[in-house]
């Protein structure tokens, strides 16, 4: 493999990348996709340090590699400054998400005893249990096409909430599915 | 701190599909395997987790402070979010090279029901932290709220928390 050559910005400073992303990562409340469209608009359009055509690539490489918001900071660095620049932004973005969920988690078990934070944390309890029930069926319906797909999301869901099997065992056995059913749509058109 | 640095870039490893997919497989191995939470405990992080800017992965910061108090938050933050950067770093390198692209592209697609069928999984076996009616009536709402309409996660989160001190 040829490695494709790193965009050279002498102009961008590592620091200047690093508070981007710390600004990024301290406003970019919304999450996912706000956290893109935000980095979007000061990557590409305003400062126009990388091309509309290459952060469109990022975005759909970081969508199929977890979290994407994470991702496209990364790739953007990366452009940007090489493997430094990459891990820059990268830190740059989590910080600030880091302290405040370590603050909140300190918080949380000094003063977990406490009624009204029992309370208040038991009020969350259903709505989180709801917004994940939201995102299944989110999911389910733009995902799930096809017998085939129906019977792998049921089969993982009966393993893995009725009969409790190990939860590598499942993933394995669905990428396995998975990488076997796109071997064949490639072979077969 | 050793198992907990391994299991969570085991986990770093094999998410994806958005991020969702942490869910189950945090509460798989943190409650279940390791007990070294509660479910309540790991809805409780779940609902802060979503306090902040970063993706839903900073539940493995919350866990890992649980855990292992400071130290052991930094350690899983770094282990679990230390494979995407990599693999990002080496698409960024070779993006335009990447032959196989549309081969791992088509398993991600095909691998997503399972992730659906995980996330459901998940959402089952918390439901049981449940108990009393009125719970389950605001979980439904909530479902109905996250449904149909596009608000901020946070927002609903906050203003349970609230409703939650009052009653």
């Amino acid at each position: 493999m040829q490695k494709e050559p790193v965009q050279k910005h002498p102009k961008v400073k590592l620091w200047d990348i690093f508070k981007l992303f710390l600004k990024i990562g301290t406003t970019g409340f919304g999450g996912g996709m706000a956290i893109v469209a935000l980095t979007e608009r000061v990557v590409v359009k305003e400062k126009q340090w990388v091309t509309a055509e290459e952060f469109l690539h990022g975005l759909a490489f970081g969508q199929i590699l977890g979290p994407f918001s994470l991702n496209t900071c990364t790739f953007v660095g990366y452009r940007l400054r090489g493997v430094a620049g990459g891990v820059l932004a990268a830190t740059a973005f989590l910080l600030p998400s880091f302290l405040i969920v370590s603050l909140l988690a300190w918080l949380y078990m000094h003063f977990q005893h406490l009624e009204l934070l029992k309370k208040a944390l038991a009020g969350t309890n259903p709505v989180v249990i709801g917004l994940i029930c939201a995102v299944a069926l989110d999911m389910g319906k733009k995902q799930i096409k096809g017998g085939a797909a129906w019977l792998l999301a049921i089969l993982t869901f009966s393993a893995a909430a009725l009969l409790k099997l190990n939860l590598a065992f499942v993933l394995g056995a669905s990428v396995l599915w998975a990488f076997s059913a796109a071997l064949i749509k490639r072979r077969h058109g | 701190m050793l198992t907990l640095a391994w299991t969570y870039l085991k986990i770093g490893m094999i998410f994806f599909g958005g991020g969702y997919v942490l869910i189950p497989l945090l509460q798989h191995l943190l409650v279940e395997q390791y007990k070294w939470l509660t479910l309540r405990e790991f809805l409780d992080g779940v609902a802060i987790s979503q306090l902040t800017p970063g993706p839903l992965a900073m539940l493995a910061t919350f866990t890992g402070v649980r855990i292992g108090g400071f130290a052991g938050g930094l350690i899983a933050t770094i282990c679990i979010f230390l494979p995407c950067i990599l693999l990002m770093l080496i698409v960024g390198r070779y993006y335009g090279r990447l032959k196989e692209i549309d081969l791992i592209s088509l398993t991600m697609d095909y691998i997503l029901p399972a992730v659906v069928g995980l996330v459901a999984s998940a959402a089952w076996s918390l439901g049981t932290t449940l108990g009393s009616i009125r719970e389950w009536i605001t979980l439904i709402a909530a479902f109905c709220i996250f449904r149909w309409t596009k608000i901020n996660p946070m927002i609903m989160i906050l203003g349970s928390a609230m409703l939650g001190m009052l009653v």
